[in-house]
Formats: C-alpha cells, sequence, structure tokens
C-alpha cells in the first residue's frame, strides 16, 4: 500500500477561490486522492471515488465538515455534522418540514413569485442580476416560508454568507465571518413561535415541537440550518443559471423551445459551477482508494467541482450542455447527507428557469465580478445591460 | 433482482420515478410506491438507473 501523491496547491488561496476548476482538474489528473500539506487535507478528486466516499459515512465522518475545528466543534450536534443512527433522526426532523413532501403545496405561489419578480426586471430593461434576481428571490421565498419579519429579513444575506464562509480554515475570511455567524446562531438560539409570521413554515416546526413531533429544542436548530445552509447556495446556484444562460444563448434557446427541459437545465447549471466548491469529512480509519492509503484522522477535501468535470464520467465535461441532463451531478453531494434543502432548491431554480424561458428571449450582460470565498463559490455582479424580451 | 426501498431514508425527491416511471411512483401524499418489486431484463436496468439517481441512496437493487 502506497501514501497518494502530494501537491503544494492551497485549495484556500484567493485565486484558486476565484476559478477553482482547473486547479482542481490539475489535481483530478494527477490522482483519485492527493495530499495537500497546505491545506492539510487529502482531496478527492474524481467521480467515482466522490460519491463512494459520500455514501460510506463510517470511513468518512461527517464531524468534520469544516477546515476548523472551533466551526466542527460549533457545529456538533446538528444535523449536517453528524453521522448515523444521530444524524438519522436529526436529519428526519429537518426533511419533516423540507422534504418535497412537505414542500408540495408551496409550488404555485414560488413560480408566481418568480414571475412576477422576472416581469418586473424584463420591464425594467437593465438590472443587476445577483442583488435583483439571485439574492432577492431565495431571500423572499425563505423569509416568507419560515416566517421572518423585520430586522432578521434584513440580516439574511449576511447571516447565510458568514454561516458558509466559516467553515474554511482559519483565514481572515473565516475569522472576520465568525461573529457575524454568532449573530445567527445567537438569534436562533433564542428565536420563539411569536417572532414568525402566522401560517409560516417556522411557526409550524414551532408547533411540532410543542406537540412533540420533533424534540425539545430542536426548532431553532432546523431554522438555523435553513439559513445557514439554504440562503448562500441558492443564490449561488441561480446566478449562474443567469450568467450562463447569458453565455450560451443556444443552450437557452433549447430551455425556450423545450420548457420540460428546466430540470435539466437546473442539473446542468449545477453540474458546471457547483454552488459549493469544497467540502469536508474526516477519515475514521485507514482507508484504502485506489491502491493509497488515506490514514486514520485525515481531513478529507471532497471537490465537488472535480468530480462533475471528471472526463471518466460524463463525456466532453468542460462543455455546457443542457441535453445531457447529469441528474446524478454531486453538487447536492450524495447518500446520508445529501442536500436535505435540494427539493426547496428545485422549486426556487425550476420557477426562475421557466420564468426566464417564458418572458426573455436573450440576455445581454457585462463582466461578471467575483469575491473569493471559502466554501460558496458565486458571483457577486452581474449586470444585465440589455434584455430582449420574448 | 430485487428493489429494495429504504423508507425512513427516501424524502419523496422523485428522481427514481423519473428514471423508471414504469416501476415506481409517488402517490398524493408525496410517499413513494414501488409498483414493481420483483424486477428482470430490461426491467431491472431500470430499476438499477432510478437506485443510481436517488440523491439520498434510499433504494437499490439486490
Amino acid at each position: 500500500m502506497s501514501t497518494p501523491p502530494t501537491s503544494d496547491l492551497d485549495l484556500f488561496a484567493d485565486e484558486v477561490l476565484l476559478d477553482p476548476l482547473p486547479f482542481h482538474a490539475e489535481l483530478r489528473e494527477t490522482a483519485p486522492v492527493v495530499h495537500l500539506p497546505k491545506t492539510d487535507a487529502y482531496a478527492l478528486t474524481r467521480y467515482d471515488v466522490i460519491r463512494d466516499a459520500l455514501a460510506d459515512w463510517e470511513s468518512f465522518s461527517s464531524t468534520s465538515i469544516a477546515f476548523n475545528p472551533a466551526a466542527n466543534q460549533a457545529l456538533t450536534g446538528t444535523s449536517l455534522a453528524s453521522d448515523p443512527p444521530v444524524h438519522t433522526q436529526l436529519r428526519a426532523t429537518l426533511t419533516e418540514n423540507l422534504s418535497p413532501r412537505a414542500l408540495r403545496g408551496l409550488k404555485g405561489r414560488v413560480e408566481m413569485k418568480a414571475d412576477a419578480l422576472v416581469a418586473d426586471l424584463v420591464e425594467q430593461g437593465t438590472f443587476e442580476a445577483v442583488d435583483a434576481l439571485a439574492r432577492a428571490f431565495p431571500l423572499q421565498v425563505v423569509a416568507d416560508l419560515i416566517g421572518f419579519t423585520g430586522h432578521v429579513r434584513a440580516n439574511m444575506l449576511r447571516w447565510g454568507q458568514a454561516a458558509m464562509q466559516v467553515l474554511g480554515p482559519m483565514n481572515r475570511r473565516t475569522a472576520e465571518s465568525f461573529p457575524i455567524a454568532g449573530e445567527l446562531y445567537a438569534w436562533c438560539s433564542q428565536v420563539k413561535a411569536e417572532d414568525l409570521a402566522e401560517g409560516s413554515v417556522g411557526r409550524g416546526i414551532f408547533d411540532a415541537e410543542a406537540r412533540g413531533a420533533i424534540p425539545e429544542g430542536s426548532a431553532g436548530h432546523i431554522i438555523h440550518q435553513y439559513l445557514g445552509a439554504g440562503v448562500d447556495t441558492t443564490i449561488a446556484a441561480i446566478g449562474n443559471v443567469v450568467a450562463l444562460f447569458a453565455a450560451h444563448p443556444e443552450q437557452f434557446r433549447r430551455v425556450r423551445d423545450e420548457p420540460a427541459l428546466a430540470a435539466a437545465a437546473f442539473n446542468e447549471v449545477l453540474r458546471f459551477w457547483p454552488p459549493v466548491n469544497v467540502w469536508g469529512r474526516i477519515a475514521t480509519r485507514d482507508v484504502e482508494i485506489e491502491g493509497v492509503t488515506v490514514p486514520k484522522g485525515a481531513q478529507i477535501a471532497v471537490l465537488l467541482g472535480a468530480g462533475n468535470h471528471d472526463p471518466r464520467h460524463y463525456d466532453d465535461p468542460d462543455t455546457f450542455l443542457i441535453d445531457r441532463n447529469p441528474v446524478d451531478h454531486l453538487s447536492f453531494g450524495y447518500g446520508p447527507h445529501g442536500c436535505a434543502g435540494q427539493g426547496l432548491a428545485r422549486l426556487e431554480a425550476h420557477a426562475v428557469i421557466q420564468a426566464l424561458s417564458r418572458r426573455v428571449d436573450r440576455l445581454v450582460v457585462g463582466p461578471e465580478v467575483r469575491v473569493p470565498a471559502n466554501i460558496t463559490r458565486s458571483i457577486d455582479s452581474l449586470p444585465v445591460l440589455e434584455v430582449i424580451p420574448a | 433482482m430485487r428493489i429494495v426501498l429504504d423508507r425512513p431514508r427516501c424524502e419523496g425527491h422523485g428522481l427514481c420515478e423519473e428514471a423508471a416511471p414504469r416501476l415506481m411512483h409517488l402517490d398524493d401524499e408525496g410517499e413513494l410506491v414501488l409498483d414493481r418489486e420483483e424486477v428482470d431484463g430490461p426491467d431491472a436496468a431500470l430499476a438499477r438507473a432510478a437506485a443510481r439517481v436517488c440523491p439520498v441512496a434510499a433504494l437499490r437493487v439486490a
């Protein structure tokens, strides 16, 4: 048994975070597992290896999803950072309110909101796509869903960004974000049913707690997960939808011609540019992967985008192609920890894609601006200079 | 071959139904119903495709 090859790449260096895929591709073509001393982690780089590791919670524990001990400590006891059997109960509590089953009554309202927002933007003709659409829409959907009012609504974006940022290594970004993530945590620790709008899902979570359907004290944790995991990632995904449709008008045309391709389009957007750039695990034992050993206790860095662009799994992986409908992409993770909010993410994104394809013929955009972030890779601003309406 | 559903793990994402509508569907409550459990031939391939796309690994073919 041999040790994995080593690379001196720092996964969290600014230039890597801004444009990770070429760096990750180099690792992937080096080996399926690469030791990164600068990041103090073992990177998983190929599709099969990543998917197998995400399914194998016994070998790859979620108790170290973050790349610094303070964040892992803070996440102890959440669904995100626990393993079965504890995870199974926490996850069930979370998905009770978040599964497609729970959300199925919501579709019409979400679609109406998306259509109204897109109609308004088309009318304006020029707009900043990230603020006016990618951020505005998920913030509105989640706020209305959970029943946030007042100052919480105003804080959702910075709280959501900070909650992801602090999962990185203890760099400047992480250090600056800890106090903000702390505000979110503190608010969720004391939020009460009456702080949330009547008739909201958030109220329902508290009702479930009151009647003993979910464990006492879990309502605040669930609301924390909606804000911490569901905001920044969905914003990234919707921003990417707009940017990729603008950059590939012939692909957008496919969705316009065949509206049923909305789901395939979202799968391809997620595959092409995963909102979550890197995610952690920890090896619970010496694990053999394709002839090399990852030592017990090793921090694992799962490179979802490297797997999504693995030519061993997808033909011509660096081409954006909606018709490939890559339903098995890795961007939601996979297995017991597969994104708990993926049903809501699909609901939101499909609604936006359908509204765009109904109302827009073509978008002319200016240069996109990106700001390096530890975990979420998203566009920070994207000017739409002209809308050619449908 | 047999389709095995880990019911507590199933969250009703419905990707399996898209892959193999002949073998399974979500009912009005959003619960997965296996219309066939024993499969062979082309249905076995469909069942494997359905298991493959389950995002939470709640389905397998044994």
